[in-house]
């Protein structure tokens, strides 16, 4: 076997040999390229999602601040709970913490540790139970945003203090609480639980949940029998003439239109000229389904293109009708494809963006939408405008933001993928 | 070559079922079928053989407008069914294919049980009243297919898990459960084992007895085998029609002894 000279193998001519060579060689050349092709998409990839989790993840918990509260029966009374003195009740309970504190001005940044909601979250505490009046309750409230970022070591301690935004004195405060155990900072549950706010301690991704949703859920409605009706008839039932291949070439078009165009469009005819609701879900939804039935219709038609003639003929040869053979028939086969290109087409709807801001779901909203008539705001929407917001506590809540958008997009594909391979059927 | 004596046997039945006059089909600017004249017996297999592309499977989808389907296409000439012409515009191709059932090259049941693939024709055109009717139709029918024995513990499991020969006798099934009056089959036994076919085979020497049969087949050892009538096409025309004993030993065209020994085709 170790002789294996040149006449006897004759894979091994000279000439051969140098050609082999070089195709070998591009082969390399090829797979190595790929290769890294994949890599830079794998490390870019890493990289978003490694930034987005770094910066986000602190906005998943929420610093909080737990305080003996005497509901004082000379400030709060039953009769006005509204205009009751609430700020001043919670002042005085910590005042009773650092007694030494009287200025005006002192005061006032003491209770600047408290988020601007604790006094509503006591009143609601009051109005629910009047027997609290003259009582002693145990409060745990969201601290102001500049404390949660101390908290959170996002405002360090040794910067100077003329650069910071917690004096020296307030972090004496501060590390004072803390250390008598009145500082916690649980999983921050009103990042999905509260509506939008002013202030980045009490802001959430309420409004904007529920908004999507109702946005989807109308896209959904109008692009989902749309679609699927336009694409059988394109596919099964039109006369293949000009007129149907202008139709589709349009159809082709409409896919690749810039969403924004969308978003004019809805702005000057829904908006315009039906004089439906500004910010309103439903408006975002109708805006979406436009776009997302292009997808659906093309998606469709490749389905139904994909159920193999030999079904047709069948249900034709035992003397089906059109209509039978493709309702009966066909159309079930091609359920999974549907399926799969409408929920890529929703998730890509999810995503949207630019359509929103034109029709107004970028709207500062604090409750959250009850029917798709309210105005509310979208997910991609709450990210715009929290991006735009100079607060720093908006920063982290922004990344987590996206964090939530990016887990419902993932959600929706993997769903896309396990129909896909679930009903897969090899012919 | 000739593995069944087909000298001996006879045609049992004069009753035209088909008959065709000057029939042409043309796809697009393509003439495909120039001009064929042939009648179709009851109770008789005819097979249809010749050279790809001749137009034997184009003629034999004229017979249950199954060309109608296919957007191009365009047939003239005139076809009858027991005398009533099949192309008259108070035809329903759809009642047509019940009475003329189809089976196909590849099989191609449905992705359904094996109950729910005998038993769709049947419902969709109402034969069944009770699903205890069904049940007769769709036994029947499976005896028929000689897929009874088999079949019969598995009815609820799907007809794509059959072998590839019990698949083709399923869709057998299917297409008698309809109760026509003729059966195509294109090529039926072009996808399956040798086995599977000697059992498609006497299974189509069996239905005989109650359909006509027309057959088009790439094997003339299989026409011989299970026709009474054969008829050669080439490139459109129909080249011969007699009885399948004359066209094998004895054929007038030299075209058709030119394809039967091999020389075109």
């Amino acid at each position: 076997m170790t002789d294996l000279s040149a006449q006897d193998a004759p894979f091994a001519g000279s000439s051969g040999s140098a050609l082999v060579r070089r195709r070998n060689r591009k082969q390399v050349i090829v797979q190595g390229l790929g290769l890294a092709a994949i890599s830079f998409a794998a490390l870019m990839l890493f990289i978003l999602i490694a930034s987005l989790v770094s910066t986000g993840y602190k906005a998943f918990t929420q610093t909080h601040i737990t305080v003996e509260v005497f509901v004082d029966p000379d400030e709060v009374s039953v009769e006005k709970l509204p205009r009751g003195g609430f700020r001043e009740v919670l002042l005085a309970s910590l005042q009773k913490e650092f007694p030494e504190v009287t200025e005006r001005a002192e005061l006032r940044s003491l209770q600047n540790i408290f988020s601007n909601g604790a006094q509503f979250a006591l009143r609601d505490m009051v109005a629910a139970d009047h027997s609290l009046v003259g009582q002693t309750v145990t409060l745990t409230v969201p601290v102001s945003d500049p404390f949660d970022q101390l908290a959170k070591d996002l405002v360090k301690r040794e910067t100077p203090e003329a650069q910071r935004r917690v004096n020296d004195r307030e972090i004496g405060w501060f590390d004072a609480l803390d250390a008598a155990g009145k500082i916690s900072q649980p999983v921050n549950w009103g990042l999905i639980t509260n509506a939008d706010s002013r202030f980045p301690e009490l802001a959430g991704l309420k409004g904007a949940l529920v908004g999507s949703f109702w946005a989807l859920l109308v896209c959904f409605l109008i692009s989902f029998p749309l679609g699927i009706g336009a694409a059988i008839y394109l596919e099964e039932f039109a006369p293949k003439n000009r007129w149907s291949d202008l139709i589709e070439v349009n159809i082709n078009n409409l896919a690749a239109v810039p969403s924004v165009v969308f978003g004019l469009l809805a702005l000057a005819v829904f908006i315009g000229w039906f004089g439906m609701p500004r910010s309103a879900p439903i408006v975002g939804g109708m805006t979406l389904a436009l776009m997302t039935m292009p997808t659906i219709i093309i998606a469709t038609r490749a389905a139904l293109k994909a159920v193999p003639p030999s079904i047709r003929e069948a249900a034709l040869g035992v003397g089906a009708s059109k209509h039978q053979v493709v309702f009966g028939h066909v159309l079930p086969l091609a359920m999974p494809g549907i399926l799969t290109g409408t929920i890529i087409g929703l998730a890509q709807a999810l995503g949207e963006t630019a359509p929103l801001l034109l029709i107004g779901m970028n709207a500062f909203i604090t409750s959250a939408p009850s029917s798709p008539f309210d105005s509310a705001t979208a997910l991609p929407t709450q990210i715009f405008i929290w991006a735009d917001s100079p607060e720093r506590g908006f920063v982290s809540r922004t990344s987590a933001a996206i964090l939530v958008l990016l887990t419902f997009l993932i959600t929706m594909n993997a769903v896309a993928i396990y129909l896909r391979s679930k009903f897969e059927r090899k012919w | 070559m000739y593995d069944t004596p087909t000298l001996e046997r006879t045609v049992d039945n004069s009753t035209v079922k088909f008959s065709a006059r000057d029939v042409h089909v043309f796809y697009g600017e393509t003439e495909a079928i120039k001009g064929v004249d042939v009648d179709i017996l009851d109770k008789t297999v005819t097979a249809f053989i010749g050279p790809s592309g001749c137009g034997k499977s184009t003629f034999l989808r004229c017979l249950n407008r199954m060309n109608d389907t296919i957007d191009i296409c365009r047939v003239t000439g005139k076809i009858t069914l027991d005398g009533a012409d099949i192309y008259d515009k108070r035809i329903d191709p759809v009642q047509l294919r019940a009475k003329v059932g189809m089976v196909f090259q590849k099989p191609n049941p449905f992705p359904k049980s094996i109950y729910d693939n005998v038993a769709y024709g049947p419902r969709i055109h109402g034969l069944a009243r009770t699903k205890a009717d069904l049940d007769v139709i769709v036994e029947k029918s499976l005896r028929r297919a000689a897929l009874w024995t088999e079949a019969k513990d598995r009815l609820n499991e799907p007809g794509t898990g059959l072998s590839g020969g019990q698949q083709q006798r399923l869709c057998i099934a299917r297409a008698v459960a309809t109760g026509p009056e003729v059966l195509l089959m294109d090529e039926p036994c072009s996808a399956l084992d040798p086995i599977a076919t000697a059992q498609v085979e006497e299974l189509i020497d069996e239905l005989r007895q109650s359909y006509s049969v027309v057959i088009v087949t790439h094997s003339m050892q299989q026409a011989a085998r299970v026709s009474q009538k054969t008829a050669f096409f080439h490139l459109g025309d129909l080249v011969e029609f007699g009885e399948t004993g004359q066209i094998f030993t004895n054929p007038k065209d030299p075209r058709t002894e030119s394809y039967i020994t091999g020389r075109i085709g």
